[in-house]
């Protein structure tokens, strides 16, 4: 599997809202504050989002995030990832999804990416990479 | 970043059913008449009932998979594999595809993100993995060769 580095991206959050226990599992919503993500071919800021977190009984986590990017010339980009984290398995991986309407960027629309992410105090950081 | 062979699988497919233009491209169902699949910890064949590929070309050229199968191992567990794609190239090499003739698959973009769900303790670890698949569109129906990312 060849893959390119995309982007590193850091993620702030909020306290998350604990929705609690549903048919799926414990669903957190983890608010998405801002952040910054830089790469050769794009760099900016995150200007918010959520990360819906279902944890099942196991302690596994799926991960459903959106968030929106604004790159440094303007652009805004429409990022999604589904992804699973397993702390006791030192397991966080994520498959970033991209949307933006700006013709500098479209090359996001049509690639998959794949994420892995590393949970730190101040927020997760990804680091992204497209699968070639 | 770091992977292993999870599987290879090959389907086969029957005629498409043409659902024609909607509003996010056009859109069409291609029905899978079985296959097989094949790696280090699980084997078996995939079933057609219940099966296809929800297929959305879109306006910009590009095809969105959307693969919904039921696999069933040899030991008899039953696995539900979900998994969207994106497949693109260059026009000539996409109206080849199209007539059904070989094509190297490094000529065209064809990636899907398998994802799995069972009840079946051995195959409990499909649960919780993310995967990647390349694709290699035949005549008869593509064959993806799976990774389990690391």
């Amino acid at each position: 599997m060849n893959t390119r580095p995309l982007m590193r991206l850091h993620f702030t959050t909020a306290a998350s809202q604990e929705i609690g226990p549903t048919p799926h599992g414990t669903l957190s919503v983890f608010p998405i504050t801002g952040g910054s993500f830089e790469g050769e071919r794009l760099r900016g800021i995150v200007l918010g989002g959520a990360d819906w977190v279902t944890a099942a009984a196991d302690g596994t986590r799926e991960l459903d995030l959106r968030v929106t990017l604004e790159t440094d010339d303007g652009a805004l980009i429409h990022m999604t990832f589904t992804g699973v984290r397993d702390d006791a398995n030192d397991y966080f991986r994520t498959l970033p999804r991209f949307e933006t309407a700006a013709p500098k960027y479209a090359f996001l629309n049509r690639l998959l990416a794949v994420g892995i992410g590393e949970g730190h105090r101040e927020g997760p950081i990804h680091t992204i990479e497209e699968i070639l | 970043m770091n992977t292993q062979l999870l599987m290879t699988l090959r389907v086969t497919v029957a005629a498409p059913l043409n659902i024609g233009a909607v509003p996010h491209g056009t859109r069409r169902t291609v029905p899978l008449t079985g296959g097989s699949f094949e790696g280090p910890r699980l084997r078996g064949t995939v079933l057609p009932s219940g099966s296809a590929d929800w297929v959305l070309l879109r306006a910009d050229g590009v095809l969105e998979l959307d693969l919904r199968a039921t696999l069933r191992t040899d030991d008899g567990g039953l696995i539900s594999m979900r998994s969207f794609g994106l497949r693109h190239g260059p026009p000539e090499v996409i109206e080849a595809l199209a007539r059904g003739e070989a094509v190297d698959p490094a000529a065209y973009y064809f990636r899907t993100t398998p994802r799995f769900e069972t009840a079946h303790p051995a195959y409990a670890f499909l649960n919780h993995v993310i995967t990647v698949a390349t694709g290699d569109r035949r005549a008869d129906g593509p064959i993806y060769t799976v990774h389990e990312l690391l």
